[in-house]
């Protein structure tokens, strides 16, 4: 993936670019709106990464000006705002995702990773498939080779997630945001509680284990 | 402050009682000028109405008797003076023939014929000389038809000496009203001035540092007293602020220095341990964790101090609690069970009230994170929510833990306060402080009280902590 990251901090950005270069992916940097908004007219990016607050312009103008020109790429916004009305605030301005420093990497990575697979026309299907793991999003049903596995409506989303991230990590904030729509993070490990009555519900009886934890950052669902 | 002396006059109230006393002087002015006009009118129409009816008498004597009879009945009246009436009767070559008056007055009468004029009283009593003084008439000139002129008059000066008079009076009044009132205005906004530089006082007292200093009162209730007061209140919030911002400062220092410490320990362990790659990597890891922690800590700080500066309200919407009860139930559930206690819930439907659905789930999450923390295994966790006999809507989270005792109730509240006994769990002592401040910014109340007790003795007496809100008001179009 080519990712762009606009951030006056030459440290930070640094720090992200380093991480995802080693994740594999090609990564700019900008250091203020001005020039970052030229970058992501100049040129393809599947993802962008920016700072709310820098001189010149400020990250919310630039996502802004970007929408304005009918660029849609995914943005992902790094503020030090955490408060819901600024994060209402931020993707009201044409921001796809917000993440509030200070964050751990993996974090960001599965976020931006997140944000890349959201162009991928997941959206409208009606089928997902890992491995051997079905889903009927029509008829809410989940089959795993021949038999099918009953889910908890929450239960079901949380899969649906996880599904529709396949091979990618998600983290438990991420988890918490997207499936409970909550954003604080309980002091009990309540996600993972969550996620270990799913594996006992789709990978125990089977062979072959589909839901892997990632150490320090979180769940991936793989094949 | 350079014309401390003159303050007085820059106030308000001395503007204000300026103006009322100028307005004042005014309308007694234009009140005593309309009594004036009105008496002044009337005399002088009086004046007019008597010669009015001489002249008609003696037009009346001139159709009978001619000229004659008027020469005579004027000779008769005015000999030896002291006639009431002015007489003058002119032969058609301007000469004088009877009369009291040396002369015709030298003024154009009015469109009414009538003259306003001033003479010299003619000698009287056998002196020949004229008086000296000037004095005021009125009268009334005709021509008769043989040419002879009549005039007719009267005295009119007594009258408009009283007029003179009045006017004087009526300015001199004037004039009192409107320095009474700029003394009264003087003396009201000193009063004001003096009972303001007291407040001032206070005021620069206080930027200067000293927060102890409040604003003088005299209990009456006015304006001024009611601001002294408020500021007093301002004061009072304002100092409780800043100790309270000193104590969490020194809280800060406190809470985070110790995982601080622990991190700065396990780095320098990790960059010790040479050889051993497994046993740095574990060391990193922990200090990652540690790092976590203090995130956690420092996230806590920051929302509690935007809820307590009350900056969350616009999130605010008309709910149903029993949502909020439902996700949070099933998102415990599971976590009860695998902590081995018993999850219970009992949730009443169809409640309506207004609130952040974020704050009040991160409200009960902490509550239901405490009594998971603090319930030994084997325990009971409840989480209800349900409409109070007094109308309130009730959440309450209730464990069979230790419990808090009675005289720790009211400080675990407070900001990194953590019991002995907690010490040893993970946890920022903030969670009730964010309970806490959300309840307040939903005008509810927050208690925490003994829960529901012995569990096969084993167990604690509990605890019951319970969050009530007043209900929504009702929807007006539905």
């Amino acid at each position: 993936m080519r990712i762009l990251i606009v951030e006056d901090d030459r440290e930070a950005a640094n720090y992200i670019r380093k991480g995802l270069r080693e994740s594999g992916h090609v990564a700019d940097h900008a250091p203020d709106g001005e020039e970052g908004l030229e970058m992501a007219r100049a040129a393809e990016y599947d993802v962008l990464v920016v700072d709310r607050m820098m001189p010149r312009m400020d990250g919310l103008t630039m996502v802004a000006a970007l929408r304005g020109d009918n660029i849609r790429t995914p943005v992902l916004i790094l503020s030090a705002l955490g408060e819901v009305d600024d994060r209402v605030e931020g993707l009201k301005a044409g921001g796809d995702d917000y993440l509030v420093k200070p964050y751990a990497f993996a974090e960001l990575l599965a976020r931006v990773e997140a944000l890349a697979r959201r162009r991928d026309p997941d959206a409208v299907k009606t089928r997902l498939v890992v491995g051997d793991l079905e889903m009927d999003l029509l008829a809410r049903k989940v089959m795993r080779g021949e038999e099918e596995i009953l889910l908890q409506p929450r239960e079901f989303r949380l899969l649906e997630f996880l599904m529709k991230h396949s091979g990618q990590v998600v983290t438990r904030t991420m988890l918490l945001e997207k499936v409970w729509d909550y954003h604080f993070d309980p002091q009990t490990n309540v996600i993972d509680v969550h996620i270990s009555r799913l594996r006992s519900k789709i990978d125990k009886p089977f062979p072959r284990a589909l839901l892997h934890t990632v150490r320090g950052a979180g769940y991936r669902l793989q094949a | 402050m350079s014309h401390r002396g003159a303050a007085f006059l820059r106030t308000t109230a001395f503007r204000q009682t300026l103006l009322s006393a100028g307005l004042f002087a005014l309308s007694s002015f234009v009140i005593l000028a309309f009594v004036y006009v009105a008496s002044a009118g009337m005399m002088m129409r009086r004046a007019d109405d008597a010669i009015l009816e001489e002249m008609e008498a003696l037009e009346a004597r001139f159709q009978v008797g001619g000229i004659r009879d008027i020469n005579r009945y004027i000779l008769q009246r005015t000999v030896g003076g002291g006639a009431d009436y002015l007489y003058l009767l002119v032969h058609p070559s301007g000469r004088a023939l009877s009369g009291n008056l040396s002369g015709l007055p030298d003024i154009q009468p009015d469109d009414e014929g009538r003259l306003q004029f001033t003479y010299r009283r003619p000698p009287a009593g056998g002196t020949t000389e004229t008086d000296k003084d000037d004095r005021a008439g009125r009268g009334r000139v005709i021509e008769l038809p043989s040419g002879y002129r009549l005039f007719v008059g009267l005295d009119v000066d007594e009258e408009n000496r009283l007029v003179g008079r009045m006017l004087n009076t009526i300015l001199a009044a004037s004039a009192l009203a409107l320095a009474l009132g700029v003394a009264a205005g003087i003396f009201v906004s000193r009063r004001f001035v003096r009972r303001l530089d007291g407040i001032n006082a206070v005021a620069r007292s206080v930027k200067a540092g000293d927060l102890k200093r409040r604003a003088p009162r005299n209990f009456t209730g006015d304006e001024l007293d009611e601001l002294s007061e408020n500021f007093n209140a301002m004061l009072d919030r304002v100092e409780a602020l800043m100790h309270r911002m000193r104590h969490t400062g020194d809280s800060i220092a406190h809470d985070l220095r110790t995982p601080l410490t622990r991190m700065r320990n396990r780095l320098d362990e990790a960059l010790r341990e040479d050889g051993d790659i497994e046993a740095r990597e574990q060391a990193l890891e922990r200090a990652v964790a540690d790092t976590d922690e203090l995130l956690g800590i420092f996230n806590a700080i920051l929302s509690l101090s935007r809820l307590e500066a009350g900056e969350s309200r616009s999130a605010m919407s008309r709910l149903d609690p029993a949502e909020i009860a439902i996700d949070l139930a099933e998102l415990y559930q599971p976590v009860c069970e695998d902590e081995g206690l018993s999850f219970d819930s009992e949730v009443q439907q169809g409640l309506r009230m207004m609130g952040d659905r974020g704050l009040l789930s991160q409200a009960l999450a902490n509550l239901l994170d405490n009594a998971v923390k603090y319930t030994p295994s084997g325990g009971a966790v409840a989480l209800r929510l349900r409409q109070t006999a007094d109308g309130l809507i009730e959440f309450s989270v209730t464990d069979t833990g230790p419990g808090v005792p009675e005289a720790d109730r009211e400080r675990v509240v407070q900001r990194f306060v953590r019991l002995d006994n907690s010490r040893t769990l993970p946890g920022s002592g903030l969670g009730l402080s964010l309970v806490q401040a959300i309840s307040d910014i939903h005008n509810g109340l927050f208690r925490i009280e003994e829960g529901p007790g012995l569990v096969d003795g084993e167990h604690g007496p509990g605890l019951r902590a319970s969050l009530s809100f007043p209900v929504a008001a009702k929807e007006s179009k539905t």
